[in-house]
C-alpha cells in the first residue's frame, strides 16, 4: 500500500530531514509514527500525499510512484487519503457543514448526499449538532474533531493524521483514537503521528520510530488496554472482525514488549539537521 | 466532475467573493466601466460622423460658378455639357435669381443684405450630382480641371474635397479612440489583476486546503476566473448605461438645432453594445488569468 525505498529528504542547504528511510506499510495496517520534534514524521507524512518530494528514493502508495506522479494526477492521489492536519487547516469563513464537504464538492456530489455524508461524518466525531457553525466558534477540541470528519467523509483508503489528539482531552483523545481504530477496522489504512507514548502503549500495534531522518525501529506491540480503545468493545457480538494482518502483524509477547521510544544501542544517530519546517 | 454543478459553485464563490471585497471589486469595476465608456464614446463619435459621411457620400455634389454675366441660354447649353460628365447623375442649372430667393429662404435674417442690390449679388451655378461609385479620382480631377480651365467659370467647388478632409479626422479620432482605449483597457485589466491576485492572496489558506483534499487546479483557479470575468462584465454594463444616458441627454439637448439635421445621431447597435460588455468580460478573465498564471495561489 506504501512503500518507501530509499527515500532522503534534503532542503536547500540544509541536512537531510529524512535519511535513507526504507519501509512498507500494508493495506489495512494501523501504524504509529513516533520521534522527537525535528524528527522527520511530518516530512514524511506529507511526503506520502506529495506535499513534499523526496530528494532521492521512491515512494510507491497504491501502486503510484508518488515521485513521478505528474502535476495533474496529484489531485486523484490525495483524494484516495484523508488528511487530518496537525493545526486542522480549517477555512474560518466557512461553516463545518462546507469545510468537512470540501472533497464531495470538489467531486461534484450533489447537495442533498453531500448533507447526508457530512452529517454521517460528524455524527461520528461527536459534532452532528455544530453543522453551522463556523471554526472560531469551536474549541480545539472541537476543530480537531471536525478536521478528522472531513479526513474521513470520503472512506478514504488511506488516513493519515498528525497529532491527532494533541489538542484534546485525555477521555476525547480516547474517543478519537477508538474512531481511528474502528475506521481501521473498516479497512482503511492509518498511519498516526504522535508523541503520546502512552498511547501508543495502550493501543500497541505497528511502531515506526524516527530519530533525527533516520528510521530508528520497526517495532509491533502489543497494547497495555487494547479492550478499552476496542470500538467494539461492549457491544454483544459473537465475533469480532480482525483487521487483515502483513507480516508486521505477528505480535511479541507483552513481557517482551520494547519501549518504541527507546532507540537501539546500534542505531547510528546522524548529525542533528536544521529545524525542519513545519515539522 | 460535473461541470455545470462546478460552474454553479465558481459562481456562487465569486459573486461572495465580490460582496465582501466590494470596494476593491468596486474600483476594478469602475476602472473597466471608464475605460470603455471612453471606448464606447469614440466608438459612438466615430461611427456616427461615418455614417454622416457616408449619408453625405450619397448626396455628393459638384457646383461650377459662372460668371454674374451668364446669360440663361449659356447656362443651359453648360448644364447639358455637364450632363455628358464622367459619373454625373443630375445636373440643376441655378440662375443668379434662383440663387438670390435660395438665399433668402435658407437664411431669412440676413435676406436683407441682398435685397436691395441691383446687379444680382450671388451667381449663376451648376450643381451636378455624382455618383459615389462613379469615375476614378484620375479621370474626375480631369473633368473638373477641363471645366476650372473654360472662361465662364469661376470656381468649381467639389464635395469630394471636404469629404476626404473629414473622413482623415473619423480615422484619426477612430485611432485616438482606439489607442487610448488599449492603454485605459491595460490599466483596467491591470487593476482586475491585482484585485484578484489580491482576493487569492486573502484565500491562500483556503486554497491550500483544497488543493490538499484533491481539489483540481482548474477547480481551485475557477472562481478567481469568474470573479474576473463578472468585474468586466459588470464594468461593460455600467459603461453601456452610462454611454446611452449621456447620448439620451445630448439628443434631448440637440434637438431641432442644426447639428442635429446635419449629424447622424444614432445609438450603438445592439451588436457593438453587446461587444463593449463582451469586451470588459474578455479584459476581466484575461487580467485573472494573468494574475493566476504568475501566481502560485
Amino acid at each position: 500500500m506504501i512503500q518507501f525505498f530509499h527515500v532522503t529528504k534534503r532542503y536547500p542547504g540544509g541536512q537531510a530531514a529524512l535519511d535513507d528511510v526504507t519501509f512498507d506499510i500494508a493495506r489495512g495496517q494501523f501504524v504509529f509514527l513516533t520521534g522527537a520534534s525535528g524528527a522527520g514524521k511530518s516530512t514524511l507524512l506529507r511526503m506520502i500525499f506529495r506535499e513534499e518530494v523526496p530528494s532521492t528514493g521512491q515512494i510507491i502508495v497504491n501502486g503510484r510512484n508518488v515521485s513521478s506522479i505528474p502535476e495533474s494526477k496529484i489531485p486523484y492521489l490525495r483524494r484516495t487519503i484523508g488528511v487530518v492536519f496537525q493545526d486542522f487547516r480549517l477555512i474560518p469563513r466557512k461553516t463545518v457543514f462546507e469545510n468537512v464537504t470540501f472533497l464531495p464538492r470538489v467531486l461534484g456530489t450533489d447537495l442533498q448526499s453531500q448533507k447526508k455524508m457530512a452529517y454521517q461524518a460528524l455524527r461520528r466525531v461527536g459534532l452532528a449538532h455544530r453543522l453551522n457553525a463556523f471554526p472560531p466558534e469551536l474549541s480545539g477540541g472541537e476543530q480537531q474533531r471536525v478536521a478528522i470528519a472531513r479526513a474521513l467523509i470520503n472512506e478514504p483508503e488511506i488516513l493519515i493524521a498528525d497529532e491527532p489528539t494533541g489538542n484534546l482531552d485525555p477521555e476525547l483523545s480516547r474517543e478519537i483514537l477508538r474512531l481511528f481504530l474502528e475506521v481501521n477496522l473498516r479497512g482503511t489504512t492509518v498511519i498516526l503521528a504522535t508523541h503520546d507514548r502512552a498511547t501508543i502503549q495502550r493501543v500497541g500495534r505497528r511502531v515506526l520510530t524516527l530519530d533525527h531522518g533516520r528510521l530508528a525501529s520497526d517495532q509491533e506491540l502489543m497494547g497495555t488496554d487494547p479492550p478499552a480503545l476496542d470500538p467494539l468493545a461492549g457491544m454483544e457480538t459473537e465475533e469480532k472482525p480482525v483487521p487483515e494482518r502483513s507480516e508486521h502483524s505477528e505480535r511479541p509477547e507483552r513481557s517482551d514488549r520494547p519501549d518504541p521510544f527507546e532507540v537501539p544501542e546500534d542505531f547510528e544517530r546522524p548529525e542533528p539537521p536544521p529545524e525542519e519546517p513545519g515539522a | 466532475m460535473k461541470f455545470l454543478q462546478a460552474l454553479r459553485y465558481f459562481c456562487r464563490e465569486a459573486a461572495v467573493n465580490l460582496l465582501r471585497g466590494w470596494k476593491v471589486s468596486l474600483l476594478a469595476v469602475l476602472t473597466i466601466a471608464v475605460s470603455l465608456f471612453i471606448g464606447g464614446a469614440f466608438l459612438l463619435v466615430s461611427g456616427n460622423l461615418s455614417a454622416s459621411v457616408e449619408r453625405w457620400r450619397g448626396e455628393m455634389r459638384v457646383v461650377i460658378y459662372l460668371k454674374p454675366d451668364t446669360a440663361d441660354a449659356d447656362l443651359r447649353r453648360l448644364a447639358a455639357e455637364a450632363a455628358r460628365g464622367p459619373g454625373v447623375t443630375s445636373v440643376e442649372p441655378v440662375t443668379a435669381a434662383e440663387a438670390r430667393k435660395r438665399f433668402g429662404e435658407v437664411f431669412p435674417s440676413l435676406s436683407d443684405l441682398v435685397a436691395g442690390w441691383r446687379d444680382e449679388p450671388l451667381p449663376a451655378s451648376l450643381e451636378i450630382g455624382v455618383s459615389p461609385d462613379g469615375p476614378g479620382a484620375t479621370e474626375r480631377e480631369a473633368w473638373l480641371d477641363g471645366w476650372r480651365k473654360r472662361a465662364e467659370v469661376t470656381l468649381v467647388d467639389d464635395d469630394r474635397e471636404w469629404l476626404g478632409q473629414l473622413e482623415t479626422v473619423v480615422a484619426v479620432v477612430r485611432s485616438v479612440g482606439l489607442a487610448l482605449v488599449g492603454g485605459l483597457l491595460a490599466a483596467a485589466i491591470f487593476t482586475i489583476a491585482s484585485v484578484i491576485r489580491l482576493t487569492a492572496y486573502l484565500h491562500h489558506e483556503e486554497t491550500e486546503v483544497m488543493r490538499l483534499v484533491g481539489a483540481t487546479e482548474f477547480f481551485i483557479r475557477g472562481p478567481f476566473y469568474v470573479e474576473g470575468l463578472l468585474q468586466g462584465l459588470i464594468g461593460g454594463l455600467l459603461a453601456s448605461g452610462a454611454l446611452y444616458g449621456v447620448h439620451r441627454a445630448v439628443l434631448a439637448r440637440s434637438q431641432g438645432s442644426l447639428f442635429s439635421s446635419v449629424l447622424t445621431l444614432d445609438f450603438l447597435d445592439p451588436r457593438q453594445v453587446a461587444f463593449l460588455v463582451l469586451l470588459g468580460g474578455a479584459a476581466g478573465l484575461f487580467g485573472a488569468v494573468v494574475s493566476l498564471r504568475r501566481e502560485a495561489l
